[in-house]
């Protein structure tokens, strides 16, 4: 009933948006829409283990990351509202109806309790982000907005091939829906080897959606080009919806004979994405796909993580939550340091302590903390995965994932001092360079502020939470 | 019958994967719609009738009809007609997709499964295989989109082996079918250029 409001609502305001063509009015619209998408956020934890519309239900997992959503979305549209103010009414009604799509097809995925209903959304995700990509219309946006739409229509109709695998392993088992509890009451008695095809089709499917290899390049080069609140947005709302696509997936089949199998898939896939990211890390010249490749590499390690099971998957979703407040707030930061500096370069940007020290200051604990440096949340969760692969005996995962992690570390650092304390290499092109208000890098003083928090105290209710999400996987 | 039709559509894949002219790609792919019409028509006998026809009519109007005719329009208004020369040879794709046609009958009969028609799930992986040689080893955008293109009829063949049970998945993969293709065609259309091979500014 709420969630039929919620879609009815969204698509009501784009409708008003192409309506009234008014830049005021779609502000006003899109500061409602944020508000709506709070109070579903907030209200949607009074309806938990409730089911909505058939094909959605308000569990731990879907509320979690949908009420993360409405905190990075309420940044978001104040970090937008500032990037598109100078564009015309055309471009600025069509990012922020985008913009209502992508939210609103997120939120649906979330709250999906079937794979074809998840499926849709994903897809739909895909059409939003493309016209967002594109928004600033010049050759690298249309060559992103290419890839993205090309690599992640090839990945939807992968991962359409591994639902329908599933769908063959559940002929004649009696369930005729493809909601993820039938898939789990099927999966025990189903041919493995289809399992096997289907998981990793679908892995590599919706991998393209939560950045993972192999198909992690679709993001990288979307982040690197789109508008940064957008970047923000597509690194952690989207991100999280790939991840809770897999995590369904891989709790619905968990309990078949293909488990362990499975497991060593995800680690596999995370180490070789921890080693793809540190590759490039080492060699990045834009400051924005080197967090894109940071987006890689803390997916490697939730992947990693989600593969040896116990106390790390509590540790993974920790980390995915603290990863979205983290990414966003970096991201964001880049819109300001591209308006102070006039370039996301490496070599064409330096001094911006000088330049810009509060957006200095956010760049530099926003490191410390994406590289799970202490007083980092993401150090503790990364201390947990560790201490399990340890108790697992996993020596070789350790060893490989400890030496390109301390890789990241070196290359990230260097880049950041370089930025921060340097004089640029070389001049940049573009000399439009503004002033910027300190206050503008509020939103990410605080979420790096809760990042930090969490490395010493976790209420119990997220504790709570988490562990719900944890045992309802199995 | 729907042997016929499957070899027939096999033949198609194998002549799709080495021709070089963007022309003959357009006409295989309205060749490949009309042969999956057929195949429709003959393996989903336990559809309502609404459904079959929606089914066929997506077969027959957009695979047949919609995407021939975008990609022809393309064609046109850019004047490319050949494949990019540095795309690999004729020879070299014939026994690329060969090699991949032995694999799929491997595949297939290792998921040999007593509900499952192994037909359709030979040339679902071989036409799955065909969709990607393309895509990787051909140099123009253009030959990507038909890479896709022809990936898209693999998805379909494969819901052909559920589709009695589940008509959802194929009306689902239809969906797929349209709102993608229509979007990637009109992108393409409208936007980027084709004859465009290095796609290259956006690196590390």
């Amino acid at each position: 009933m709420y969630l039929n409001s919620f879609f009815i609502f969204s698509v009501l305001l784009s409708v008003l948006i192409l309506l009234f063509r008014n830049k005021s009015v779609t502000k006003f619209i899109i500061i409602t829409y944020g508000l709506i998408h709070l109070a579903f956020s907030i209200h949607s934890w009074t309806n938990l283990g409730k089911i909505d519309l058939g094909y959605f239900t308000y569990d731990h997992t879907a509320l979690t990351f949908l009420t993360l959503l409405s905190v990075i979305v309420a940044a978001v549209i104040w970090h937008g509202l500032i990037y598109v103010a100078e564009d015309d009414a055309r471009k600025y009604n069509i990012y922020h109806i985008s913009l209502i799509a992508l939210v609103t097809s997120i939120s649906g995925a979330y709250l999906s309790n079937n794979l074809v209903a998840l499926w849709i959304f994903a897809e739909a995700t895909t059409l939003a982000v493309a016209g967002l990509i594109y928004h600033d219309r010049t050759v690298s946006s249309l060559e992103a907005t290419w890839k993205y739409i090309f690599l992640s229509s090839v990945g939807v109709a992968i991962a359409f091939i591994g639902i329908l695998f599933i769908s063959m392993t559940m002929k004649g088992s009696g369930f005729v829906d493809l909601s993820f509890a039938s898939i789990s009451a099927a999966s025990p008695n189903a041919n493995p080897l289809y399992l096997k095809i289907a998981f990793l089709f679908i892995f590599v499917g919706f991998g393209t959606k939560m950045e993972i290899f192999p198909m992690h390049t679709v993001g990288i080069d979307a982040n690197s080009v789109a508008p940064s609140p957008i970047g923000a947005l597509i690194s952690t709302g989207l991100v999280n919806m790939g991840f809770v696509t897999l995590f369904r997936v891989y709790g619905s089949l968990s309990d078949s004979v293909i488990s362990a199998w499975m497991n060593r898939i995800l680690i596999i896939v995370g180490l070789l994405s921890l080693l793809t990211a540190a590759g490039y890390m080492l060699k990045a010249k834009h400051l924005k796909r080197m967090l894109a490749y940071s987006t890689l590499e803390n997916m490697g390690l939730v992947s990693i993580a989600l593969g040896i099971g116990g106390r790390s998957h509590y540790a993974a979703i920790l980390l995915l939550i603290m990863h979205s407040l983290i990414k966003s707030g970096l991201f964001l930061q880049m819109n300001q340091l591209y308006r102070a500096l006039g370039t996301v370069k490496l070599d064409e940007s330096g001094r911006y302590l000088k330049i810009f020290p509060a957006g200095a200051v956010v760049l530099i604990v926003g490191s410390i903390c994406v590289m799970a440096l202490p007083p980092s949340g993401l150090f503790y969760t990364e201390l947990i995965i560790f201490r399990e692969l340890v108790r697992g005996g996993n020596w070789f995962v350790i060893i490989t994932s400890a030496f390109l992690l301390c890789c990241i570390i070196y290359a990230m650092t260097v880049r950041i001092m370089h930025v921060v304390f340097s004089p640029a290499r070389s001049e940049s092109t573009n000399i439009t360079k503004e002033k910027i208000s300190p206050w503008e890098t509020l939103s990410q003083f605080l979420f790096f502020a809760v990042v930090i928090i969490l490395c010493f105290y976790q209420p119990p209710y997220l504790k709570d939470v988490i562990n719900q999400i944890v045992e309802n996987l199995f | 019958m729907i042997n016929y039709l499957t070899v027939l559509f096999s033949i198609s894949v194998v002549y799709l994967a080495v021709t070089e002219r963007y022309r003959v790609y357009s006409r295989l792919l309205a060749i490949q719609g009309i042969i999956l019409f057929g195949i429709t028509f003959a393996e989903l006998t336990d559809l309502k009738w609404y459904t079959l026809l929606f089914v066929a009519s997506e077969t027959l109007i957009f695979k047949a009809l919609v995407v021939p005719y975008m990609l022809n329009r393309i064609i046109l208004r850019t004047n490319v007609f050949k494949v990019h020369t540095n795309a690999l040879s004729g020879f070299y794709s014939l026994i690329l997709i060969i090699l991949s046609l032995l694999a799929s009958i491997f595949m297939a009969n290792t998921l040999k499964n007593p509900q499952i028609n192994t037909v359709f799930f030979t040339i679902a992986f071989f036409t799955l295989f065909a969709g990607l040689i393309i895509i990787v080893t051909h140099k123009l955008i253009i030959s990507h989109l038909i890479g896709f293109l022809v990936l898209e009829n693999s998805s379909f063949i494969f819901s052909m082996a559920v589709g009695n049970e589940m008509p959802m998945l194929i009306n689902i993969g239809i969906l797929l079918d349209i709102f993608v293709g229509v979007l990637i065609l009109g992108f393409f259309g409208m936007k980027l250029k084709p004859n465009i091979n290095e796609l290259s500014l956006l690196k590390d």
